[in-house]
């Protein structure tokens, strides 16, 4: 990154090459639009361009990524508040759709549970999830990324898993 | 006792792990719970429940995205190329100017020695002075002989002689104003005041001309005077043009010519 930042703009397509499947995945999972998750990516990209100045250099790529990807995701939902709106009637909406996709990815009956409750949760708790899965459980850099301490990560991903659980057993009882 | 202290809080805190993993939980142990994953007293893997739905959003799949998002990269990328704009700030930076700035300084100081060097060779040779000096001699002595002689032309060849001497001495001009003020011909009394032209820097020749202008009794002489005394500015000369203009054999025209070109003055 530090020769993206001097100049060198072809190093950026190494960066890419590396980062752009746990890129997509997180955003696909906050969304399960694959095309917008694709330019939601893009657009990750585009500002790691744009403030390459910005990097330091002294912290890890990786976690300065992160931090880009969940502003480009906050800024997307800002703007289109009726996805983020999360009423019986869209949950509804987007289990019906999601049952349609489900079938393309997901393959046994717990999956598609799994991911029908990640889909349930509250933003913020879906997204803490997400970021520990793709920062490998680094909850010291998931702090950098959200501006807390680790112990505070772990108790927000501790809450997450239970309530996910709990969306979990009652979407088990109703299958 | 402190070591004492530390296994009971082991105990109790296996207790609450155990507790909680078999769902009966209350919400103040689960308060409790959380203070101790806050302090790192408790890790997240150490309940099973939450570890095992952790592991399965780990080992969820992933979907890969198409081709689109290369295609799009790619253009991102070629649209930021540094070719792409000039760069002002680097161009203008110290690492670039220094070797731009020492090769002007270069070449400066390169065609200044090569100008020091190439120079014509001015006065070198003392030997070239005397002759030049004797030749500028022989040309007023020149002059001056072919002044004195009958033939009117001679003595427009001699006023011409003055213009190729690139200095000339008190002598040739004190000359050329005699003839100014005394030739009989008028043809060589203008050619010489043309030639004194060329001095009207020194104050001397100047006075010398306005003390001319009474002397003046042909009226193409002294319109050239009025002429010369009003490019020149020469706003002494007026006293002088009003003994011509006084003057009853003065004719019309050259009076009118003398007040215009004395208004020009005034």
């Amino acid at each position: 990154m530090s020769k993206v930042r001097d100049g060198d703009i072809d190093k950026l397509g190494l960066l890419f090459a590396r980062y752009k499947k746990p890129l997509y995945g997180f955003f696909y999972g906050m969304n399960k639009d694959s095309a917008l998750a694709e330019d939601l990516v893009q657009n990750v990209f585009f500002r790691i361009l744009k403030y390459r100045y910005l990097f330091r250099g002294d912290g890890d790529f990786r976690t300065w990524m992160f931090h880009i990807a969940r502003n480009v995701s906050h800024d997307h939902f800002r703007k289109n508040k009726l996805r983020k709106k999360d009423s019986i009637d869209n949950w509804q909406d987007r289990l019906s759709s999601h049952e349609d996709r489900s079938t393309l990815y997901v393959e046994d009956e717990e999956k598609e549970l799994l991911s029908l409750a990640m889909d349930r949760l509250p933003e913020d708790k879906k997204e803490i999830l997400l970021l520990s899965k793709f920062q490998d459980k680094k909850y010291k850099e998931i702090g950098d990324i959200l501006g807390c301490s680790e112990g505070a990560v772990k108790v927000k991903v501790f809450r997450a898993l239970q309530e996910l659980k709990e969306v979990y057993k009652k979407l088990e009882v109703r299958h | 006792m402190k070591g004492l202290e530390t296994t009971m809080d082991k105990q109790r805190i296996e207790k609450l792990i155990e507790t909680f993993n078999t769902g009966k939980a209350s919400p103040a142990e689960i308060g409790e719970l959380e203070t101790l994953i806050e302090k790192s007293a408790v890790e997240l893997s150490a309940l099973s429940d939450l570890k095992v739905l952790q592991d399965r959003i780990f080992d969820a799949a992933v979907p890969e995205p198409t081709s689109r998002l290369d295609n799009q990269f790619l253009q991102l990328i070629s649209s930021h190329k540094p070719e792409a704009r000039i760069n002002w700030k680097q161009m203008f930076s110290w690492p670039n100017l220094v070797p731009r700035f020492s090769l002007a300084a270069v070449t400066l100081i390169a065609g200044l020695a090569a100008g020091y060097y190439l120079r014509p060779a001015t006065s070198a040779d003392p030997q070239i002075d005397q002759l030049s000096q004797q030749v500028t001699d022989l040309k007023e002595m020149m002059m001056l002989t072919l002044l004195q002689k009958e033939s009117a032309t001679d003595r427009l060849k001699a006023v011409n002689l003055t213009q190729e001497m690139s200095a000339a001495s008190e002598k040739v001009t004190g000359a050329l104003l005699s003839t100014l003020n005394n030739d009989s011909n008028v043809n060589v009394r203008l050619a010489a005041l043309d030639a004194l032209k060329a001095y009207t820097n020194d104050s001397d020749v100047r006075q010398s001309l306005i003390q001319s202008i009474a002397r003046q009794e042909s009226p193409l002489v002294q319109i050239a005077l009025a002429e010369l005394m009003a490019a020149l500015q020469e706003k002494s000369s007026v006293k002088e043009f009003e003994k011509i203009l006084k003057d009853d054999k003065t004719p019309r025209d050259i009076k009118k010519r003398i007040e215009e070109n004395i208004d020009v003055l005034i």
